[in-house]
């Protein structure tokens, strides 16, 4: 039934390969146009889990307080001391130009010179203030020194000053939406502009501009992702020089490479027809279709040669080839494809995007490699190809290099070695779920995770926090309550002991919310005296404390119906988060009231909290997903259990290892390092699927299990080998990457992709040695 | 298998560490008032007993400091107020007050408290308490908020000193009374000046300073006062008596010294201008001042006043000497010793 398919697809096809041939070309063309319309897009919200009960709580109360979508510019005086005429001038310039970038809420623009940045004194009468920066400023020396004096009054030093003196902040949140354009905010181009307005224009030997912030790290994040492009030349080289070593023929060298390269604009091509953009995450997506192309490229030009070798015409063995690879060839990347759609079981924008581009890649490899090559290799003129390693070896009968190695691992197929090789893959296995149980979830060390520690944008991320009481590790609980909830003692009472409680949490730095400034408003109007540091019983009291407390302070708004508990934690560790969100959640749940209640979380550290949550609670039944439909696609092909089961089990011994390496190098599970493991069983099955494929059919005739695994080691080995070594090329030029979690990727990758190899020809055949043991 | 041995041990371990911190009543991190900022966290007095200091703060938080160690270890009190003040009549009988007008009592140095008054409705905190004797003692607070016990503080009889009004509010308060009762306790509620601290002095009189630049002296236990004049405005917040001087101090760095005759007021100009807590003397015929914005004065035996050093963000309130001669601060930011 599906041979009759196959045969009468192939026989329609190759009848009309000129215009099919033709169709491809054209399809190429206006796909590689789509192609060069591609953007970069990073936006904030694809790296989120948005139907996250804390996301919705950070979706709900967003353009109130700001959320997590900020940036901060430390301008710092390199003399280390920030009063002279020069620095004010800048800081003044850099303030006004921050201001007017496009895309920045002008209403929550703070820094020295905006005018909600105010100072209160307390004196004989009440109080006095004024703005910090005096309407007649001028940068005299006397004009500095009241500066000064108006700075520690005004209590911002640690905030807007650094705690030295030696720079000062601004902070500015970001909208969603272009205000000019309507357009959700391209946050690469506005990391260009702060980059050009704010570095470019200022800094000097003498001011040094910091910048932190997510969409800065976004547009660093793109710049680094643009080194990808050098990465990808280099891999199609190297990758080049290897098919050309396998086929020692320029013309069979260059077809797969280019039917590859025509799969990777199609991709991208693609990408622009459904309206996605390039993430720096997805632009994985691009080298695996090349290297998947290639490995299942290098099996058809192997496939086909072959025959022409036997003495076929290149059209009838190109048809041939078609014949036997588009079932096997097929049921492997549409594996890959599977276990890339299994991540769309992830809540989280850009894994979705990431299955869906991988996906749509995998899939157009089916049309380039397994079509679109044999029916081009038809033209071809194969005769004076050269006889490849393997079959010159067999064609002298003396078991030579290659031979000799193909014998040696078919030892693996006897049951003596079977044994030996199965228990120390017990033994590995033994280890790495161990260690595997012992993996991270989240961010393992300090500022962006994304980029390396020495990156520019973690530098400055160091320089604010150590010159600055400031973090950037924020977490936010919201409390929810009726509209004027704050002029009523037991409301904000309540919120104070929160408070109170949560500070008294390991890995909790600081608190603030309106209940704290509240007392402290208290203390203030009753001359400063710290004894009357509590939240007044007396109503009027209470309301004049609170009067005092501006919605720009982000304490409360408009009707102080939301109040934020801010939590500055010590560090982004998944155990800190942790041990933060589980007392965060016990507190409300003990505190929650009808009326008042305490939402998680909002801030950097509350989406993150919701990352590692949603990335830990996908990491299950993706695995599920992946191996169920692996396990689906196996059977129905083979329709063997224990074909599945010999192909399955060693990709779940590497996929434990992989988790194991994870724990030694340090990395943790994260939205980056989350589908590798999906990516490397749906591509590792396919060395699996290959082997087995053959093997299977020689079984089934009745010949001995090491006889079969030599007879398929011999057709498919070094073409499986050779699929091993050229994923890994591609995805280990990565290591070199300016960004964090593509090296983090490639690491994973690379051991995915050669591990897998090697568990299909050592592991795959000693399972089958036993399985099949009776057949003999 | 050793992997699974290990678990078991680990797991048996912590069985055995939880048990042990579960006999420990009322530690829930959830629900307990002991907690471990309590320490860095508002403190505002340290009392004297024997040789514990017992220091007092935020959210009804009571904390002992023993000759054992260094550390601080709280202890739970009946109330969740801001303690303002503390008092040792010996080593054992001790009281302390603060907001919602809470009197709390010790008989054992400050390791159990019970509850003598608390009275959230009036909206008045207390900010000193005074024991002549285990029976007779008195407490005072905001808008002249005063109190007498004279059974060790089963009983607090409220008073109010009238003598303290300004001569203006008493005729208002006399014109009022004949009209209007409700109006004018509800007035008289409010109309006198916060007492902030009440000291016994050596001769046996009472001193008692305030808001507005109110002093006044008592020399029958606080029964009738008559002002002194202080020739300043703003309000005083604390007084001590050194050898033959006694010191106020208050409002924007304003400190002044008189001999004991309370009647020869002398400004100290120091260089600070942020209210002025707390003083004591120091080790050589000098004084120790701190205040708010984290100041830390030294006013030497000819009076020179210095600044020793300035805690950023930080209002220091009260001082202590340790029976190891540590000098021990407190403030917004908890205990700390300080070392000159």
């Amino acid at each position: 039934m599906l041979e009759k398919l196959v045969n009468g697809f192939e026989t329609f096809l190759f009848r009309h390969r000129l215009l099919v041939i033709i169709g491809f070309a054209l399809m190429t063309l206006v796909l590689a146009y789509q192609a060069s319309q591609l953007k970069m897009d990073a936006a904030f919200v694809k790296n989120i889990p948005l139907n996250h009960s804390y996301m919705q709580t950070y979706l709900k109360h967003q353009k109130q307080f700001g959320g997590a979508n900020s940036i901060m510019v430390a301008v710092e005086d390199t003399s280390g001391n920030i009063f002279n005429a020069n620095y004010f001038d800048i800081l003044k310039n850099v303030h006004d130009q921050l201001f007017f970038i496009p895309g920045v809420d002008r209403s929550q623009v703070k820094s020295l010179f905006s005018p909600s940045t105010r100072f209160t004194e307390i004196v004989e009468d009440g109080f006095a203030g004024g703005p910090v920066i005096p309407a007649d400023f001028s940068t005299s020396e006397a004009g500095l020194e009241t500066v000064r004096n108006n700075i520690e009054k005004a209590g911002i030093v640690g905030r807007l000053i650094a705690n030295d003196y030696s720079a000062a902040m601004l902070t500015a949140q970001l909208m969603d939406f272009d205000p000019q354009t309507g357009k959700p905010l391209d946050t690469i181009a506005f990391a260009a502009q702060l980059e050009k307005e704010l570095r470019g224009k200022f800094e000097t030997d003498k001011v040094k501009i910091h910048i932190i912030g997510f969409a800065k790290m976004a547009g660093d994040v793109a710049d680094g992702a643009k080194g990808v492009l050098l990465f990808f030349l280099i891999a199609i080289l190297v990758t080049a020089v290897m098919v050309y070593l396998f086929s020692k023929s320029v013309v069979l060298t260059l077809l797969p490479l280019v039917c590859s390269l025509i799969a990777v604009v199609w991709q991208l091509g693609l990408l622009t027809v459904i309206g996605f953009g390039l993430d720096p995450m997805s632009i994985l997506v691009p080298f695996l279709v090349f290297a998947i192309g290639v490995s299942h490229g290098v099996q058809m030009i192997n496939a086909v040669r072959r025959r022409v070798l036997d003495g076929q015409t290149s059209k009838a063995a190109a048809a041939s080839a078609f014949r036997s690879l588009l079932v096997p060839g097929g049921v492997a990347l549409l594996s890959d494809t599977v276990g890339f759609l299994t991540l769309l079981s992830i809540d989280i924008g850009i894994i979705r995007e990431l299955a869906i581009s991988a996906s749509l890649g995998v899939a157009v490899i089916i049309l380039t490699n397994l079509i679109l090559l044999p029916l081009v290799l038809s033209f071809a003129n194969l005769k004076g190809a050269k006889t490849p390693v393997a079959q010159r070896a067999e064609a002298c009968g003396a078991p030579t290099g290659v031979d000799w190695i193909w014998r040696t691992l078919s030892r693996f197929a006897t049951p003596k070695y079977a044994l030996m090789v199965l228990l120390a893959t017990a033994v590995l296995y033994g280890f790495g779920f161990q260690q595997a149980g012992q993996m991270k979830i989240g961010d393992l060390k300090g500022g962006a995770p994304a980029l390396h520690q020495d990156s520019r944008y973690n530098q400055d991320t160091f320089y604010i926090t150590d010159h600055f009481s400031i973090t950037t590790d924020v977490m936010t609980i919201i409390v929810e309550a009726p509209p004027e909830a704050c002029t009523y003692h037991d409301v904000l009472a309540q919120i104070d002991e929160y408070e109170w409680l949560m500070s008294n949490t390991p890995g909790v730095e600081s608190t603030a919310s309106l209940a704290s400034i509240a007392k402290k408003v208290n203390a203030g109007f009753n001359e400063g005296n710290p004894k009357w540091q509590v939240l007044p019983r007396n109503t009027a009291s209470l309301v004049q404390a609170i009067g005092r407390i501006p919605t720009t302070s982000g304490l409360l708004n408009g009707d102080c119906s939301v109040m934020p508990v801010y939590l500055f934690l010590k560090d982004h560790k998944a155990e800190t988060i942790e041990v933060v969100v589980a007392k965060a959640k016990a507190l409300a749940a003990k505190m929650d009231t009808d009326s008042l209640k305490f939402k998680l979380a909002s801030g950097p550290v509350g989406v993150m909290a919701a990352t590692n949550e949603a990335v830990a609670a996908a990491q299950l039944p993706m695995m599920l997903y992946v191996y169920g439909a692996v396990f689906v696609l196996c059977l129905m092909s083979f329709k063997s259990l224990r074909a599945t089961i010999a192909v399955i089990l060693p990709l779940y011994v590497v996929s434990t290892l992989a988790q194991a390496l994870m724990t030694r190098l340090d990395i943790g599970l994260a939205v980056s390092t989350l589908p590798v493991i999906a990516l490397g069983v749906g591509i590792g099955v396919d060395y699996g699927i290959y082997i087995l494929s053959t093997m299977s059919v020689k079984l089934r005739a009745g010949m001995a299990v090491q006889q079969a695994y030599y007879e398929a080691l011999v057709e498919r080995g070094s073409a499986v080998i050779f699929t091993g070594l050229t994923l890994a090329i591609g995805v280990s030029t990565w290591f070199f990457s300016a960004l964090k979690f593509q090296m983090d990727m490639g690491i994973l990758l690379t051991f995915m992709f050669l591990v897998n190899m090697l568990g299909a020809i050592i592991i795959l055949p000693s399972l089958a040695a036993i399985f099949w043991r009776k057949a003999r | 298998m050793p992997y699974r041995m290990l678990r078991l041990v680990c797991a048996v371990g912590a069985l055995s560490v939880s048990a042990l911190v579960s006999a420990t009543p009322n530690l829930d991190p959830l629900t307990s008032q002991i907690q471990p900022l309590a320490v860095s966290s508002l403190v505002l007095d340290i009392g004297k007993a024997g040789d514990t200091l017992v220091a007092v703060g935020d959210k009804g938080h009571v904390l002992l400091h023993g000759s054992a160690d260094e550390a601080w270890h709280q202890v739970a009190t009946p109330v969740t107020s801001l303690l303002t003040k503390v008092f040792f009549l010996d080593a054992k009988l001790g009281w302390a007050v603060g907001h919602d007008a809470s009197i709390i009592h010790t008989r054992d140095g400050g390791q159990t408290w019970t509850v003598q008054m608390q009275a959230p409705e009036i909206e008045k905190p207390l900010f000193d308490v005074v024991f002549f004797n285990a029976n007779e003692g008195i407490a005072v607070g905001a808008y002249g908020l005063f109190y007498r016990t004279l059974d060790g503080g089963e009983h607090w009889q409220e008073e109010f000193h009238q003598e303290l009004l300004f001569e203006e509010d008493v005729a208002y308060l006399a014109d009022l009374k004949a009209n209007d009762e409700a109006a004018y306790l509800s007035e008289r509620a409010s109309l006198l000046a916060h007492f902030n601290r009440i000291l016994p002095l050596k001769d046996g009189r009472l001193l008692l300073v305030g808001e507005l630049g109110m002093l006044a002296v008592s020399a029958d236990k606080g029964r009738q006062f008559s002002r002194l004049e202080l020739n300043y405005e703003g309000s005083m917040f604390n007084a001590v008596e050194l050898d033959d001087a006694v010191y106020v101090m208050g409002l924007r760095g304003h400190v002044f010294k008189s001999d004991s005759s309370l009647q020869a007021w002398q400004p100290i100009a120091i260089p600070a201008s942020s209210s002025i807590n707390a003083a004591l003397a120091g080790e050589q015929d000098d004084l120790i001042l701190i205040g708010n914005a984290g100041v830390i004065i030294e006013v030497n035996g000819s009076g020179q006043a210095s600044l020793l050093a300035r805690r950023q963000g930080e209002n220091l309130v009260a001082m202590a000497r340790d029976a190891k001669g540590n000098l021990w601060l407190a403030g917004s930011q908890g205990l700390f010793i300080f070392k000159q």
